[in-house]
C-alpha cells in the first residue's frame, strides 16, 4: 500500500464526514455546544491549581474526542456495508485493514477540531489556563485513549444495520460517559456510580487527560486502555469474520 | 491464438451442506467476452466471488492473467461492474473515479479521458448522490475502465440504461474488447448476451452444462416455431407430426414442432389453403430455458 492510497482512503473519509450536515452537527456542533454550556456555568476558579473549565478540558473533552472517534468509522462501516460499498471495496486492491485504518485515521483530525473548539470556547471565556505543551500532550492522550472506542465503533458496524449502529452506539456510550465522569466530576456523582467507574474505560481517558494536566501518575489509566484495546480490537475482529460469512 | 486471461479449472465451493460449485472449468481469452447464463442459485454469484477475489474456493485453481485474485496485485487491472456499487454519497464523481485510479496504481489524471469516454464529463463536479440511475451505471463503467482493465466483469450492467445508452455502453465494451481486454459478462438478459458475447456459459445447480457460440446453443435445440394461418382444427394439428404444442395469436396458429420440415410437409398436404407461413428458429433463452429445465430432470431423475 501506498502513501497515495492512504491519502485517498482518508480524504474520502474525511469528506464523509465534513460534508454530512448530520455528522457535523452530532461530531462536532454538539460536543462543543454543551461544553460552551457547561464550561459557562461551573467552569469558573477552582480548589486547585487550574480553573474548572481548563479541568472540563480533559474531562469533557474526552467526551468529544471519543464521540467523534467511536460515532464516525462505526456508522461509516455500518453504512458501507448496507450499501454494498465495503464490497466493492473488497475487490479492489486495497486491503480492508487500509479502508478501516483511514477511517480511523479520517476521525483524528476531526476529534482534534472539537477538542481544539472547546479550548477556543474556553479561552474566550477567560477560563483557560494552562500551556501550550500541557495542552497539546492532553489532546495526545485523549486521542491516543479513544483509539478502543474506534475498535468499539467499528465492531458495532460490522454487526448493525446503518441505521441500527448510531442507537447502539449512543446506548453504550452515553452511559459509559456520564458514569465515566467525563461530563461531570467524578466525586459528584453517587457513591455506586463512583464505585462502578474505574471499571469503564471513559474514566481512565478523563483520568488520563485529568493526570497529565495536574501532573499525577497515569500508568494505571494506560495499563486499563491497553486492555480495554485489546478486548475492542478482538471485538473488531470477530464482527469483520462473522460479517463476510 | 490470443492469450488466456482467465483459467478456471476444477473450481468447487461449498457453503456448509450446500455445494455451489461443482467442478466448474471455464476460461476467457484476451478481447473475447464470455456471457455467464443461468437461473438463479445456479451458482453465477459464487463464481464471479470467486474470480474477483472475494471468497476463496474449497477446492479448484482460479487465476487472472497468471495470478492469484486472492491477492491485491492480481486485482490492480480488474473492472468490476456490481449490480449495486452503494457509493458513498458525499463525493463528487471526479473523486470517486480519480481515487480509484490511485488504488489501482494508475494516476489520478486518468479519471479524466475516462470520465469523457462514458460521457460523464460534465457531471465530473456532481455529488455521486445528485446522480440518475443510468449515470450512476455510467460512472461504475468508468470506475471500471479507469483500472487499464485487462479483464471486465460485468454483472447487470445495462439495468436501468436507455436504449440509446445501452448501444453506447456496448459500443465502448466493443472498442476495449478489439485493444484485448477479456468480458466475463452474468446477465439476465439473454437476448442482450447473445447479441454481445462469442460464447455463452450456461450454469445449472453449480455445474456447466453447456458452452459455446449462442447460435450453436440455439442449433441444439429441436423445437422450431411455426407460424400460418390454417382452416385445420386443433384436434388436427395436434395429429401432424412432431408436434408438441399449439397456440392461437390473433387467429394466427403458433406451433412448437420437434420435426418442423415433417409438420410443414403434413401441414401443407391437410390444408391447401395454408397462408402466411412461417418458420423460426429457437431463441437463446428458449436454448436456456430447456438446457436447464433438461439439466434438472437428469438430476431430478
Amino acid at each position: 500500500m501506498t502513501p497515495q492510497i492512504l491519502a485517498v482512503e482518508v480524504r474520502d473519509e474525511l469528506y464523509g464526514i465534513i460534508r454530512e450536515p448530520a455528522a457535523v452537527f452530532f461530531s462536532i456542533a454538539m460536543p462543543v455546544g454543551f461544553f460552551a454550556l457547561f464550561a459557562g456555568l461551573f467552569g469558573g476558579p477552582s480548589d486547585g491549581p487550574v480553573s474548572n473549565a481548563t479541568m472540563m478540558l480533559a474531562s469533557f473533552g474526552a467526551f468529544g474526542v471519543i464521540s467523534v472517534a467511536l460515532l464516525n468509522p462505526g456508522i461509516g462501516v455500518a453504512e458501507d456495508r448496507e450499501r454494498g460499498w465495503l464490497r466493492v471495496k473488497r475487490v479492489s486492491p486495497v486491503p480492508v485493514s487500509t479502508t478501516l485504518a483511514a477511517k480511523v485515521a479520517a476521525s483524528l483530525p476531526v476529534a482534534f477540531g472539537v477538542y481544539a473548539a472547546m479550548s477556543v470556547t474556553a479561552v474566550a471565556m477567560g477560563t483557560f489556563d494552562t500551556d501550550l505543551g500541557t495542552w497539546l500532550a492532553i489532546a495526545g492522550v485523549l486521542l491516543l485513549g479513544s483509539l478502543p472506542f474506534a475498535l468499539l465503533g467499528l465492531a458495532v458496524g460490522f454487526s448493525a444495520s446503518g441505521r441500527a449502529a448510531p442507537a447502539i452506539i449512543n446506548a453504550i456510550f452515553l452511559p459509559m460517559a456520564i458514569a465515566g465522569g467525563l461530563w461531570m466530576p467524578i466525586e459528584a456523582l453517587p457513591q455506586i456510580v463512583q464505585q462502578i467507574a474505574p471499571a469503564l474505560p471513559t474514566y481512565h481517558v478523563s483520568q488520563l487527560g485529568l493526570g497529565v494536566l495536574l501532573g499525577e501518575p497515569v500508568l494505571d489509566h494506560v495499563v486499563a486502555l491497553l486492555a480495554t484495546t485489546a478486548v475492542t480490537a478482538a471485538a473488531a475482529a470477530t464482527a469483520y469474520r462473522s460479517s463476510r460469512r | 491464438m490470443a492469450d488466456t486471461v482467465v483459467n478456471i479449472a476444477g473450481l468447487e465451493h461449498r457453503y456448509g451442506t450446500t455445494q455451489a460449485l461443482r467442478s466448474v472449468d471455464l476460461t476467457v481469452a484476451s478481447g473475447e467476452c464470455v456471457a455467464l447464463l443461468g437461473p438463479n442459485g445456479a451458482g453465477k454469484t459464487t463464481l464471479v466471488n470467486a474470480l474477483t477475489g472475494v471468497l476463496q474456493p474449497t477446492a479448484g485453481h482460479v487465476d487472472i492473467d497468471g495470478g492469484d485474485p486472492r491477492r491485491a496485485q492480481t486485482r490492480m487491472r480488474l473492472g468490476v461492474m456490481h449490480q449495486i456499487a452503494g457509493f458513498p454519497r458525499t463525493l463528487k464523481v471526479t473523486e470517486l473515479v480519480s481515487g480509484w485510479a490511485v488504488r489501482s496504481g494508475q494516476p489520478a489524471s486518468a479519471a479524466a479521458p475516462v470520465l469523457a469516454e462514458v460521457g460523464l464529463s460534465d457531471l465530473a463536479a456532481r455529488r455521486v448522490d445528485k446522480l440518475s440511475g443510468g449515470q450512476q451505471q455510467r460512472l461504475q463503467l468508468a470506475m471500471a475502465l479507469v483500472v487499464d482493465p485487462t479483464l471486465l466483469v460485468l454483472d447487470e450492467p445495462t439495468l436501468g440504461l436507455d436504449i440509446d445508452a445501452r448501444r453506447g455502453f456496448w459500443r465502448t465494451i466493443a472498442e476495449h474488447r478489439d485493444r484485448g481486454v477479456a468480458v466475463l459478462l452474468t446477465t439476465h438478459q439473454v437476448e442482450e448476451a447473445a447479441a454481445v458475447a462469442d460464447r455463452v456459459v450456461v450454469l445449472s445447480d453449480g455445474q456447466v452444462i453447456a458452452s459455446g457460440h449462442p447460435a450453436e446453443l440455439t442449433s441444439r435445440l429441436a423445437d422450431r416455431t411455426i407460424l400460418a394461418r390454417t382452416a385445420l382444427d386443433g384436434d388436427a394439428l395436434r395429429a401432424l407430426p412432431g408436434i408438441v404444442d399449439i397456440t392461437y395469436e390473433a387467429g394466427r396458429l403458433r406451433a412448437t414442432s420437434r420435426q418442423a420440415e415433417a409438420t410443414v410437409r403434413a401441414l401443407l398436404d391437410a390444408d391447401p389453403t395454408v397462408s402466411d407461413l412461417r418458420v423460426e428458429g429457437a431463441s437463446l433463452e428458449e436454448a436456456v430455458v430447456s438446457l436447464t429445465a433438461n439439466a434438472y430432470e437428469e438430476v431430478a431423475a
